[in-house]
């Protein structure tokens, strides 16, 4: 076919290769600037906040506040009121596999390397409590050697650079101005690709809302005043709840008064729980 | 250039123009407000109803446990240890009905149309915190269930609002009583509580703070008794303490009163319920519970008729001796005033 | 109510919220698809653009096939999709960060590419119906004539300049296509057996020979449903494209492989639990032995003694078959091994089948023979064996 064809002068061939890439390209390239500049404007926009509009909360400023959580694991007594008080907050599915947050315990035992782990979602643990819409741990090493325990509450870190949020393609899940990751639930599209990129098993699929559901903080909460439903409930202060910018609020003197870590700090997630008490193989 | 290509280029500008508009016609209003989503989504999930309401919203209505409870172990703030209502008795903006949670007898719905509820089955609900379990810190009170309580309900002892107060009298940390001058008042009291064969009971040995405890019950009328009212009433807390002291640092006398036959027969009337605060062995688990061990056998019968009657006020005696008979109550005594407290 | 989800049972510590799988054998179909369309646009090319003149009898077949399977390609997405019914969000507002959100755009554009290109290849045969039917059949073949009957030498040049450029355009975008697919996984932090650079370029190896080897197999099934004798040197030049590519394949993935265990990076031990255990049949056996080593041994040795006639064409279709049958399997243990490994790197989780149901071995089977029933049919309307540009 190349020996039969007289090769075309480099003007012709040129003009076919503009014209296809104007017509079929301009579709796509005219959306895609389109969304380009949107971005340009939401991005500066970011940078001055007092000059753009807020969401229309009743009482609240979002730019005045950047929520951040604390763990302190020392104190954790691993009573699940937290799993409980978020499920009914929330809404959650009473099962045991979705949860917006949940507690883990690690047990070391004597003459063991490697700690055991489980969380209220064990089937030990959902036989303990009798049904997997309640929780409670299981007495499992009543009668072992222990040498080390202890229990770590995990919930959605809603990090600063979220990998959740990277990869959504609708802009269903974001991030807001007082750094809380949302999701819009009546815009997202429910592909799950945010699930497979936390780090954390923060996110979960909404069976019944089919999207994807996670922590937020109890944004409806904490908008209003209000602490984050695990931390209103939580006997022993263990879950520690505040305003950044308030350096007398709990967070800010947690963060200050102990050498607090985060978990996975390798992902580059940057995550906005800080834990107290953790070890070595907390996950 | 050909027709057909023509016609194709004016198709794909055709299409191109197509999908510009139903982008721009279908984008939502409030996309981009702030960022890379839909504005109004943010005010949509900050409407969302709050369901847990906080213990000030409890206060208004439930001021009688609002007040038991903040003055209790239970809202120590500055342990940042604070059980608040609704860790217990669920969210005050919903009331799920479910497990060990029934509702309220009052049927009155809740200011939400909800019904109140209250935990019925404690025994599972505390140890969700109290149990001892590998991994609680230390600072966390934990009991072994078993040999705490075995299968009795925590609220059999414990007031749940405020739990250090066991059986209505609080477990208070007053100085301690001084046995010497308590020593110098008893001398009084030795006329009826001295020999085992005496009148009044054996009080040698007696557990301390259930012996002020029931001083400070005839003081103030509560345990109905007009010798024991004039023996006491003047005196002071303090005497009643070093008196207190004094008779539990004696060491108790009675060898049982030897009616091994009647003892053994009547063996099968001890419950559970009985050795759980009281021991087999009749000597009690926790200072507020008196031992029993070789008490006379009068005085341990009357004792549980006066409970189960009223005469004797005491919540969770009252509860464990109200089925009983008055011939249960005999076996009772029987049973207890045989064993040999030394 | 029946259960919303399937609960998989798990070893060691995996979180709560792991327990059920996000992504199932629909996800396992959609690159292996997107495979088949690149790798078909593949041999396509190599005779479009790069001259391979022995593969002529298949190079429209390539190009339809690559069309009809690639306007399936969307469907194990939007069956998988919570809610459908908004897929358009991700066309609408793009979020230009995530790799998901540009498959529609990737997709849409490849889709029309395709579209144009077969629309340039069978423009003579849709003139020339066009002009001969009457009725229904003749109104579509008028309309898709876009009403002009000019199939000049001078219109024909055009044509070829833009089936030139087309094909030229359509390697990058259908190879960008599938490496995009693999970059959806390889970019993903959260997941050890998926965070690989490798990951697209294994893809693309693995889509190449996985579309060479459907068209052997369609080709020969073409041919004797036709009564038609097969032309040997061209299948034997696909055999050679697939032999090649994969050996590169092969090495690629024990190149990955060796760097993951290498590195032995936290969860490392886990990863080998699974290898030494739940990966030995999907993976080492089907896989690899059964899918790879076989054929590839097969071919080589058919190679080397030069064999030809019918046994050489059932060599070449018994490895092209296991050759589609080892990809699909590296799809499953990519997709669904990957997320048998728990992110907790301390637990390993065990994927449970679903027949029926919307994310079911039915549903993706189906989804698989669509493209094959959407081909039979159109090529009774454009038929690729009539050489449409013959001089």
């Amino acid at each position: 076919m190349k020996k039969e064809d007289p090769v075309e002068p480099r003007s012709g061939r040129r003009s076919f290769m503009g014209l296809l890439g104007a017509a079929v390209g301009s579709a796509g390239i005219a959306v895609a600037a389109e969304t380009v500049s949107h971005e340009a404007v939401a991005a500066s926009a970011a940078g001055e906040p007092r000059s753009v509009a807020k969401p229309k909360i009743p009482g609240y400023d979002w730019s005045e506040h950047q929520w951040a959580f604390g763990v302190d694991a020392t104190k954790c007594i691993g009573c699940l009121r937290c799993v409980e008080a978020c499920k009914t907050e929330n809404d959650v599915a009473g099962d045991a596999h979705h949860f917006r947050t949940w507690v883990e315990r690690y047990v070391t035992l004597e003459g063991e390397d490697k700690a055991r782990i489980d969380s209220q979602a064990d089937p030990v643990n959902i036989a303990a409590s009798g049904s997997e819409k309640e929780y409670r741990f299981a007495n499992r090493y009543k009668d072992a050697k222990v040498e080390k325990a202890f229990f770590v509450p995990k919930l959605c870190n809603h990090c600063t650079h979220p990998a959740c949020v990277q990869v959504c393609p609708t802009g269903a899940t974001f991030k807001t101005a007082d750094g809380v990751v949302l999701i819009d639930h009546t815009y997202c599209i429910g592909c799950q690709y945010c699930v497979q990129a936390c780090p954390y098993g923060a996110r979960f699929f909404n069976a019944e809302k089919q999207v994807t559901d996670k922590c937020t903080w109890c944004y409806h909460r904490i908008t209003k005043g209000l602490l984050p439903a695990c931390v209103e409930v939580c006997p022993t202060s263990a879950r520690v709840f505040g305003d950044r910018n308030d350096k007398e609020s709990p967070i800010s003197l947690f963060i200050k008064e102990n050498r607090v870590q985060v978990l996975r700090r390798e992902t580059g997630n940057a995550p906005n729980v800080f834990y107290v008490g953790i070890d070595k193989e907390v996950v | 250039m050909p027709k057909h290509i023509v016609r194709l280029l004016i198709l794909m500008v055709l299409f191109a123009a197509f999908a510009y508009g139903a982008k721009q016609y279908f984008t939502v209003g409030s996309y981009y407000s702030y960022g890379h989503y839909r504005g109004n989504a943010v005010a949509d999930i900050a409407s969302d109803k709050p369901k847990f309401k906080g213990s000030a919203s409890c206060a208004p209505c439930h001021a009688e446990q609002s007040t038991e409870w903040s003055s209790g172990v239970h809202n120590s703030a500055e342990l940042g240890k604070v059980v608040k209502c609704e860790v217990c008795h669920g969210a005050g903006g919903e009331r799920d009905v479910k497990g060990p949670f029934e509702p309220a007898p009052t049927g009155r719905d809740h200011p939400d149309h909800l019904k109140l509820a209250i935990p019925t089955d404690t025994a599972k609900l505390c140890t969700l915190c109290h149990e001892q379990m590998a991994g609680r810190p230390a600072q966390q009170k934990q009991i072994v269930v078993a040999t705490h309580a075995g299968t009795l309900q925590c609220t059999t002892c414990h007031d749940p609002h405020s739990p250090r107060t066991i059986a209505g009298a609080v477990l208070a940390t007053a100085p301690p009583g001084d046995p010497a001058a308590g020593k110098a008042m008893a001398a009084v009291c030795a006329g009826c509580h001295g020999a085992p064969a005496a009148a009044g009971p054996s009080l040698d040995g007696q557990r301390e703070a259930y012996l002020a405890d029931a001083i400070r019950a005839y003081k103030a009328g509560l345990r109905a008794n007009p010798i024991m009212l004039a023996m006491v009433q003047n005196l002071s807390d303090a005497n009643i303490r070093d008196l207190a002291a004094y008779y539990a640092g004696q060491s108790c006398r009675s060898a049982g009163n030897g009616e091994t036959a009647a003892a053994a027969a009547s063996e099968a009337a001890i419950t559970a319920n009985c050795v759980v605060c009281h021991g087999a062995d009749g000597v009690s688990r926790q200072p507020l519970w008196p031992n029993l061990a070789g008490l006379s056998r009068n005085y341990l019968a009357e004792a549980v008729k006066s409970y189960r009657d009223g005469g004797r006020k005491n919540k969770s005696m009252s509860a464990m001796a109200s089925g009983l008979t008055d011939i249960n109550a005999a076996d009772l005594a029987a049973y207890y005033s045989n064993i040999s407290c030394r | 109510m029946e259960s919303l989800f399937i609960a998989a049972p798990y070893t060691g510590y995996v979180y709560p919220n792991e327990t059920v799988f996000p992504w199932s054998v629909l996800i396992v179909v959609y690159p292996y698809l997107t495979g088949l369309v690149a790798g078909a646009f593949t041999v396509s090319s190599l005779y479009q653009v790069f001259g391979f003149e022995r593969l002529r009898p298949v190079a429209h077949f390539a190009l339809l096939s690559s069309l009809c399977l690639m306007i399936f390609v969307p469907t194990p997405l939007l069956l998988h999709l919570g809610h459908a019914e908004r897929a358009f969000n991700a066309l609408l507002t793009p979020h230009l960060t995530s790799a998901m959100a540009m498959f529609g755009y990737i997709s849409a554009f490849y889709v029309l590419l395709l579209m144009l290109e077969n629309w340039f290849v069978f423009r003579p045969y849709i003139v020339e119906q066009a002009q001969k039917r009457r009725g229904l059949p003749g109104l579509v073949y008028r309309v898709a004539s876009l009403g002009s009957n000019d199939v000049s030498e001078k219109a024909m040049r055009y044509d070829r300049k833009w089936i030139f450029a087309l094909a030229v355009i359509g390697i990058p975008a259908a190879h960008g296509l599938h490496g995009y697919v693999g970059f959806v996984f390889g970019s993903l932090k959260s997941r050890e057996w998926w965070s690989s650079d490798l990951m697209p370029v294994i893809f693309l190896f693995s889509a190449i020979i996985s579309g060479t080897a459907l068209l052997i197999v369609l080709y020969v099934v073409s041919c004797w449903l036709r009564k038609v004798r097969i032309d040997l040197a061209c299948l034997k030049g696909m055999g050679y494209a697939m032999w090649g590519f994969m050996m590169f394949a092969l090495v690629l993935e024990g190149v990955e492989f060796g760097a993951l265990v290498y590195r032995g990076r936290e969860g490392i031990d886990v990863i080998m639990e699974f290898v030494a255990g739940p990966l030995i049949v999907p993976f080492f056996i089907l896989q690899f032995a059964v899918g790879a080593v076989t054929p590839i041994l097969m071919l080589s040795y058919l190679f080397w003694r030069g064999t030809g006639g019918t046994p050489l064409a059932v060599g070449i279709v018994v490895s092209a078959v296991l050759v589609m049958f080892s990809v699909l399997m590296m799809r499953y243990n990519v997709v669904i091994g990957g997320q048998e490994i728990a992110k907790t790197g301390k637990g390993l989780l065990t994927f449970q089948f679903e027949f029926f149901g919307r994310d079911g071995i039915l549903a993706a089977a189906s989804v698989l023979v669509a493209p094959l029933i959407l081909l039979s049919v159109v090529v009774r309307f454009l038929p690729p064996w009539h050489d449409p540009v013959a001089p």
